[in-house]
């Protein structure tokens, strides 16, 4: 499937309050970006519904970065346009960009400050507070990512672990609309990644539109609501996750005692099988489970189990990726 | 893991309207600026010098001969400062200009923490005049810890009564100290100058050090280009052209055309440098 799956009016249902609530929280329009002769970004439309969690796929370089950061005004596209939260990007930066929380490219500190130091500079020019918030706002974002402990530990002496989650603080330093994470689980132990998976789902709980990068597909699966896949700076496809997973039907997975000799009857079938981890998985689209079984007891192939599987992102991405030859 | 508590609530209640306050951020720059410890060092080792100098110019009886400024400078403290700041306008006070200018933006930049300050947002043209704030200041701190280390050890180690002019007059301690403080403003104008202009090197690089070695660079070059007397035409333009006419306000009264000029010529340099600083930066990818 070559064309993008339009769904941008699958989180629309959840009941606007006014005109400006109903339009996406973000909508690019052929975004492009050209550094020289290479292509990083081309012909990007994107549309990010209000309180979707977005997860952005793809292969290192195949430029998630790069439309993040056109997103946030950080790099100016060569054509196109950007809309963030209603404002236009990069003209309104200073109206949209408050109510984006955002930790872009890993998180960026100072060394030889501590944690908390660090953060009372970003508090200091965060404009959704008063003057009287910054230090109260401060501790809150160090207790929400449990670095109040480590809060006087220079920057320098934190875990890779420790410096993403005072990425996130700075992130979510006042209530935002909008929470753009590229990358957030890098360099995280499973733990620090079930937490940042509880953030994400408190975050849309709350309302709050996330827009998350990642080339780990368990990540967004697991996460999102919605899924944008990227190659090669083209997106080839967008939409619901639930849609963009029953776009290709389901599979029926069947463990023999001979795999040889079952993929050969099935293939004699002509049913659609390929091997997998010592099982065979047959696409059920165009058959019938019980034909596939037939067709292996007539062959006389013994079948120890048989199970039905809705296809994973993981093959929708492997199929997006490599698909075209 | 008890961990995460992710709902976020404005601590008051209220969410502010419009840009961070401009004094809020620059106070936080000037926080940042004199938490660095290198900067700290930095004006250490500034206040040490005039002492050093002092010292050596007591125990060692060596006033008398060398560059006449030094050789006025017997029993003649309040000269030391102006000495002092003439020593380290050359090459020192230009190296901690350099060093803050580089780390106020191309070192924000290598750390990623530039990214922070244009996300949050703090307009790009407001982040320049900000980062100039912070050069600024450490610039009058790194001068006047010269100045008043120099007054201090002039007038305990060196000694004399009010200062001996290079015209050969005696002004009291009062007017004395004016023309230092004098010295100090001219001195402070001309490494803004420099600062302005690393300032717009570090607008268009990620890399600190280049910053420095492009800053110190020029000065050397300019340095080099003054020694050809048939470069005389490009005197003008360069910078250093008057920098050793800040003894000039050891004269009486003070002859001031050069340092006039020299003035003048700085705040071109401050213009120029400034408007590069901004224009690079409204169209930097960070």
């Amino acid at each position: 499937m070559g064309e993008a799956v339009d769904t941008a009016r699958a989180g629309a249902h959840e009941a606007p309050a006014s005109a400006r609530e109903t339009e996406p929280a973000l909508r690019t329009r052929s975004l492009r970006k050209t550094y020289g002769r290479t292509v990083a970004v081309s012909d990007v439309n994107l549309t990010v519904p209000r309180g979707a969690v977005l997860g952005m796929l793809g292969p290192n370089g195949s430029g998630k970065t790069t439309t993040i950061r056109m997103l946030l005004g950080l790099t100016e596209p060569t054509s196109g346009s950007v809309e963030l939260l209603g404002h236009r990007i990069p003209e309104h930066t200073g109206r949209a960009l408050p109510l984006v929380g955002s930790l872009v490219e890993g998180p960026g500190f100072h060394p030889f400050l501590s944690g908390r130091r660090n953060l009372r500079r970003c508090a200091a020019v965060e404009p959704g507070l008063f003057g009287s918030d910054t230090d109260t706002a401060v501790e809150q974002a160090l207790e929400r990512v449990g670095l109040s402990e480590a809060a006087e530990r220079r920057y320098r002496s934190y875990s890779l672990g420790m410096k993403q989650r005072l990425g996130l603080a700075a992130a979510l330093l006042v209530p935002r609309e909008l929470v753009v994470l590229d990358e957030p689980t890098n360099g995280l132990d499973p733990a620090g990644t079930r937490e940042i998976r509880r953030v994400i789902a408190d975050l849309h709980a709350d309302g709050t539109t996330v827009i998350l990068s990642s080339h780990l597909l368990s990540e967004v699966e697991n996460t999102c609501t919605h899924a944008a896949v990227l190659r090669e700076g083209t997106l080839i496809a967008q939409g619901a996750l639930d849609t963009l997973l029953e776009s290709t039907g389901p599979s029926l997975l069947v463990t023999v005692a001979d795999t040889e000799e079952g993929l050969r009857a099935l293939r004699e079938a002509d049913l659609p099988v390929s091997q997998e981890n010592g099982d065979l998985r047959v696409d059920l689209s165009d058959n019938r489970a019980p034909e596939v079984i037939a067709a292996l007891v007539r062959a006389g192939v013994e079948v120890h189990e048989a199970r039905r599987e809705r296809a994973g992102l993981e093959d929708i991405f492997a199929r997006l990726t490599e698909g075209e030859t | 893991m008890n961990g995460m508590v992710s709902r976020v609530e404005p601590p008051s209640g209220v969410r502010r309207n419009g840009p961070a306050p401009f004094w809020r951020v620059v106070r936080s720059e000037l926080g940042w600026v004199l938490r660095r410890p290198r900067n700290l060092l930095a004006l250490f080792g500034l206040a040490m010098l005039p002492v050093l100098i002092g010292t050596v110019l007591t125990l060692t009886d060596s006033a008398g001969s060398g560059p006449s400024l030094f050789a006025a400078m017997a029993g003649n403290g309040l000269v030391l400062p102006v000495f002092s700041l003439m020593m380290t306008q050359n090459l020192l006070l230009p190296l901690v200009t350099a060093m803050v200018a580089a780390d106020a933006l191309a070192g924000e930049s290598a750390h990623g923490t530039l990214r922070g300050l244009l996300l949050a947002p703090v307009g790009r043209v407001r982040l320049v005049t900000v980062k100039a704030i912070g050069v600024a200041s450490m610039i009058v701190l790194a001068v006047g810890v010269i100045t008043l280390s120099g007054v201090l050890t002039g007038l305990t180690v060196v000694g004399g009564d009010g200062l001996v002019t290079l015209s050969g007059t005696t002004l009291p301690l009062g007017p004395a100290l004016g023309r230092v403080a004098l010295a100090a403003g001219w001195c402070a104008v001309q490494m803004a100058a420099v600062g302005a202009v690393a300032l717009a090197v570090s607008a268009a690089t990620e890399h600190p050090l280049l910053v420095m070695a492009v800053t110190v660079g020029g000065l050397i070059v300019f340095g080099v280009l003054e020694a050809f007397p048939n470069l005389e035409w490009l005197k003008p333009v360069m910078l250093t052209t008057d920098w050793y006419s800040i003894s000039d306000v050891l004269s009486d009264p003070i002859r001031s055309q050069d340092l006039l000029t020299g003035l003048w010529r700085a705040c071109c340099y401050i213009l120029i440098g400034f408007s590069a600083a901004t224009a690079r930066m409204a169209t930097k990818d960070t």
